[in-house]
């Protein structure tokens, strides 16, 4: 187990290394006039100076490039031109929204282990079929398309939840009074549907994987009912590559669920960076980014972690 | 797939989870047909797939629609639509909110009184394009860095996996948006964005499959007959490595195209006067609210219909490639 | 030999695919007694593997079919048990150990909890104490240090230990029938013949009859008292171990002989494979599986499967070739040049 997380953390520095250069490059060097690009569109030729003195941009590359870390560090991912506000702000402002989002969507596809679970043991049946072509079909909807469905026809024509907006939070992500959690019931499901989809469909392949493996057949040789047959011995390891791709989706979406957000005009991370991008507000955009991606990052690092945890494999040798 | 929130799914195509059954595996074990040929033999059992049939079906008819311009003039105007997608007719479109789908508009008119089903049909080429350029530029990288990796081993190896490994660790739209912010929106700054993003998973794809061959023995045969390193690649591992990227290509334009939708609803993917699904969603969408719903389902339903064909197809194709059942 | 435990008759196993009706066993009779053991040999898809199955009713269904035959265990018909009764059978009547112990092992689930299991399920043990007899099985079937590796996962253990885990588990009820699928093919040769004086032992302590599975023919030699010559899934040729061994009288049993390298050989004989490929089990023959590979078939041959003939004690065959003829062909053959009487 030591010489994985040794391993996986060795990673992680290397690829946290290779985010901060990508992003430096993407916001940096290939843009015609990096000082134009983030003073914003309508700067005045002073600005743009400011900031190109600001941001050292007049020095040469690799000296940029650690400034540019230099200032991450700080937690300083440069300011809004649009609004004046500094971004790392901006984020804190927009996070809980998000992860409120992002924690609702999650516990909505967890229900797709049992269904996966349900449809591989009974495969061949009418119920196993419907579930697994409804898990493919609405696995294909975009989620945009299917939110704007389900703001028309839950919203507009029955006239039962809110189509737009978010309310108050207490403790940070829970919704504080009726209002604020109906307006989080349908982007929640929205998400949380295609993510259900998703699940099911990977659970049942997972599940009958399992279940035709020879270990199983052992079991059933022992006399063991089929209940403790699948309880016991298929579960766990048929739940293993499951939780990896749930942990891994809690990750993603903390980060932003743009559409959603966008579809649901809902504030978070994600609308935050849709407002940005309209006004080819950078820094906005890039810092964005640049969270989401550190949260994606942690949240596998986190997976794996588990994963080498649950499998006694890694757990025992490293 | 590469246009949702929940972008970590490049990861998951490392899963070979796959959906075989196990009444599937006693009956190939047991019926013991001798391969036809890698094919053949996909081809026999991808068609006990029905779901994956009527992808492939749906991927067939949009492919030809998309490539309607090439094959030759149908109609006056060039395409296969009815009318001119730009022809506007104020006429039927009272109070700007456009008509209802009839008989001369099976889809309906737009607000300006442009008959959406010529428009989707149209956009139909847009997004084919981009689905297809983009999975090939992601591609040709991936075919070149991949195999190189695998093959080479070493340091030439750990930088380009490493690589590979920072490019997996954004998330898909978001960082697919951040190139499209610097680099501006417009046709070829979506092929490159997508493409450029995508190349990983094929390099990874072909990697894995590439370690696994370079053992095996033609290689050392062909080794034996003096072929250069470059030469072993390209003609002797390379063919036999390519079932899981032939998966991964289907899966990768599904994705690239709802890419391109997600892109262009948000604003920053195609321009007028191209017209692609996702921008006619966004176009339109502040009609819904007005009662007029048909402009943006009827490229609603294309674009799903045409992911869910690529998808159902790609999951065939897996599981009908599936080594678990080459015997 | 001691009391009949098993008689199968006429047990017939098919499967119905997309593709036909895949008859993996068609008609396979045979008996066991304590303290016998019992061979089953044949090659891949003769329909060993598929007897033994239909045996413990784990044939998955869909596709799978025991079609036909008795299965009776004492005074019990198998095939006409509930399912409740038949999970009894399971694991503590007859027990079944598999070719390929890495796999046959859940991975996540220490050895101790995998046997204990199936302690606790049939012998009502409490967990403590259940864990306690599979440690002393651990011992039993000669792996050291039982305590500490009770605690253990399938992935600590080698290949051979693995087996004899295995063991462990199938014989920790007691079980008066054990069935060894092929045992020993996925180990090293010189671990083999432990596994199989494993097997042996227990069976001397346990006073129960084993079957078996192999396509090797030196490990029947090595234990079996009688051996069943499977071939398409149909028996060609069944009897005790020296029978079988210096008096065969089936082509096919020539063949497996024949093609076994032996140490005392004189002149260097090249080795003889059976030629041809093994029978497509959807469009077998009514007659003999054995049709197209034989070189000594006859017409009747395809359309007929000969009946059975007597042609030692306890020994018989199902061939068209008249006895006679038999023994002048067999004569002629390298093979048994020496020692065939």
């Amino acid at each position: 187990m030591i010489t994985y997380i040794v391993r996986r953390l060795f990673q992680l520095v290397i690829v946290l290394i290779g985010v901060t250069i990508i992003t430096f490059v993407i916001m940096f060097a290939i843009p015609g006039d990096p000082a134009r690009q983030l003073a914003g569109k309508n700067a005045t030729p002073e600005r743009i100076a400011a900031i190109r003195l600001q941001l050292g941009l007049d020095k040469p590359v690799p000296v940029q490039y650690f400034k540019f870390v230099g200032r991450l560090i700080h937690g300083d991912l440069g300011e809004s031109y649009q609004l004046q506000r500094p971004v790392t702000q901006m984020i804190r402002e927009n996070a809980p929204n998000t992860i409120q989002l992002a924690l609702a969507a999650v516990l909505i596809e967890l229900l797709g282990i049992p269904l996966g679970i349900y449809s591989a043991l009974r495969q061949y049946t009418f119920w196993d079929t419907t579930l697994t072509t409804a898990a493919l079909i609405i696995w294909g909807i975009p989620v945009f398309v299917l939110g704007l469905f389900m703001q028309w026809f839950f919203g507009l024509k029955l006239n039962l939840l809110p189509l737009i907006g978010a309310g108050d939070n207490v403790l940070w992500v829970i919704p504080a009074n009726y209002n604020s959690f109906a307006s989080l019931i349908l982007p929640a499901v929205t998400l949380g549907l295609i993510e259900v989809a998703y699940i099911s469909y990977m659970q049942r392949a997972a599940m009958l994987e399992v279940i035709r493996s020879d270990y199983i057949r052992t079991a059933r040789a022992k006399g063991l009912s089929e209940r403790k047959v699948v309880m016991k011995h298929a579960f766990k390891n048929a739940i293993i590559p499951v939780m990896t791709i749930a942990g891994i989706d809690l990750g993603a979406l903390m980060g932003g669920a743009i559409l959603t957000e966008t579809v649901f005009a809902r504030p978070g991370i994600g609308l935050m960076i849709y407002q940005a991008i309209g006004a080819r507000d950078l820094p906005v955009v890039a810092g964005g980014v640049l969270f989401a991606t550190l949260i994606y990052v942690f949240a596998n690092l986190f997976v794996d972690l588990g994963y080498a945890w649950v499998d006694p494999r890694i757990r025992l040798e490293g | 797939m590469p246009d949702r929130d929940t972008s970590g799914k490049q990861a998951t195509e490392d899963l070979t989870i796959s959906t075989v059954s196990e009444r599937d595996l006693i009956e190939d074990k047991l019926v013991g047909r001798k391969p036809l040929g890698l094919w053949a033999d996909t081809w026999r059992r991808l068609k006990r797939n029905h779901l994956a049939v009527v992808g492939l079906c749906i991927v067939v008819v949009f492919l030809a629609i998309g490539m309607t311009e090439e094959i030759g003039n149908f109609t006056p105007n060039g395409y296969l639509a009815p009318y001119d997608p730009n022809a506007t007719n104020y006429e039927i479109s009272p109070r700007g909110l456009g008509s209802p789908p009839s008989w001369s508009h099976p889809f309906g008119a737009d607000y300006l009184g442009r008959d959406v089903f010529s428009r989707t049909l149209v956009a139909t080429r847009i997004s084919m394009l981009v689905g297809v350029i983009a999975v090939a530029i992601a591609l040709i990288i991936g075919l070149i860095l991949g195999p190189i990796s695998g093959y080479y081993g070493g340091w030439v190896d750990s930088v380009i996996m490493r690589t590979a490994d920072v490019f997996f660790a954004f998330p898909y739209i978001l960082f697919v948006l951040l190139i499209m912010t610097v680099l501006g929106p417009g046709l070829w700054n979506v092929f490159m964005a997508i493409g450029i993003l995508s190349w990983a998973t094929y390099a990874r794809l072909n990697r894995g499959s590439v370690l696994s061959v370079k053992a095996m023995e033609y290689v050392e045969a062909a080794r034996a007959q003096g072929a250069s390193d470059l030469r072993i690649i390209f003609r002797h591992v390379l063919p036999n490595t390519m079932a899981p990227v032939y998966v991964a290509i289907a899966m990768g334009i599904g994705g690239a195209i709802v890419t391109e939708a997600a892109l262009s609803f948000l604003g920053i993917g195609i321009q007028p006067p191209n017209a692609s699904w996702g921008k006619m969603i966004s176009d339109y969408l502040s009609y819904l609210a007005a009662g007029s719903w048909w402009m943006l389902t009827f490229p609603s339903v294309f674009l799903t219909v045409t992911v869910f064909g690529f998808i159902s197809f790609g999951n065939g194709l897996r599981d009908a490639t599936d080594p678990k059942l080459k015997e | 030999m001691g009391e009949r435990l098993l008689t199968v008759d006429r047990l017939s196993t098919h499967f119905f695919t997309y593709a036909g009706v895949v008859k993996a066993v068609n008609g396979v009779s045979f008996t066991l007694d304590r303290k016998e053991t019992l061979g089953i040999v044949g090659e891949s898809g003769s329909g060993k593997t598929v007897a033994a199955l239909s045996l413990m009713r784990l044939i998955p269904d869909p596709p799978g079919k025991v079609v036909e035959g008795s299965l009776m265990l004492g005074d019990r018909d198998l095939r006409t048990l509930r399912d409740e009764e038949m999970r009894q059978v399971r694991g503590n009547d007859i027990a079944m150990i598999f070719q390929d112990p890495m796999t046959s092992l859940n991975p996540v689930l220490k050895i101790g909890n995998q046997i204990a299991e199936a302690i606790m399920l049939h012998q009502d043990k409490g967990k403590r104490e259940a864990w306690r007899l599979a440690a002393k099985l651990l011992d039993r079937v000669g792996i050291p240090d039982a305590e500490k590796r009770v605690n253990q996962y399938p992935f600590e253990f080698s290949g051979g230990m693995r087996q004899r885990a295995m063991i462990a588990m199938a014989i920790s009820c007691n079980p008066d029938i054990l069935i060894a699928d092929e045992p020993t093919t996925a180990l090293d040769v010189t671990i083999q013949a432990q596994i199989i004086d494993v097997i042996e032992e227990m069976q001397q302590a346990y006073e129960s009859g084993v079957i078996l599975i192999t396509h090797d023919l030196g490990v029947i030699a090595e234990i079996a008292d009688k051996v069943m010559v499977m071939y398409g899934g149909r028996t060609v040729e069944y009897g005790g171990i020296d029978e079988i061994f210096y008096n065969p009288h089936h082509p096919y049993t020539w063949g497996l002989l024949g093609s076994l390298p032996r140490l005392d050989e004189i002149e260097k004989t090249r080795l003889t494979p059976i030629l041809g490929q093994p029978p497509d089990l959807i469009s077998l023959p009514s007659g003999c599986p054995f049709v197209g590979r034989c070189l000594y078939e006859r017409p009747e041959c395809r359309d007929q499967w000969p009946e059975l003939e007597i042609v030692g004690p306890e020994h018989g065959v199902h061939c068209w070739i008249p006895e006679a003829e038999r023994r002048e062909v067999r004569a002629s053959l390298p093979h048994f040049q020496e020692y065939v009487r």
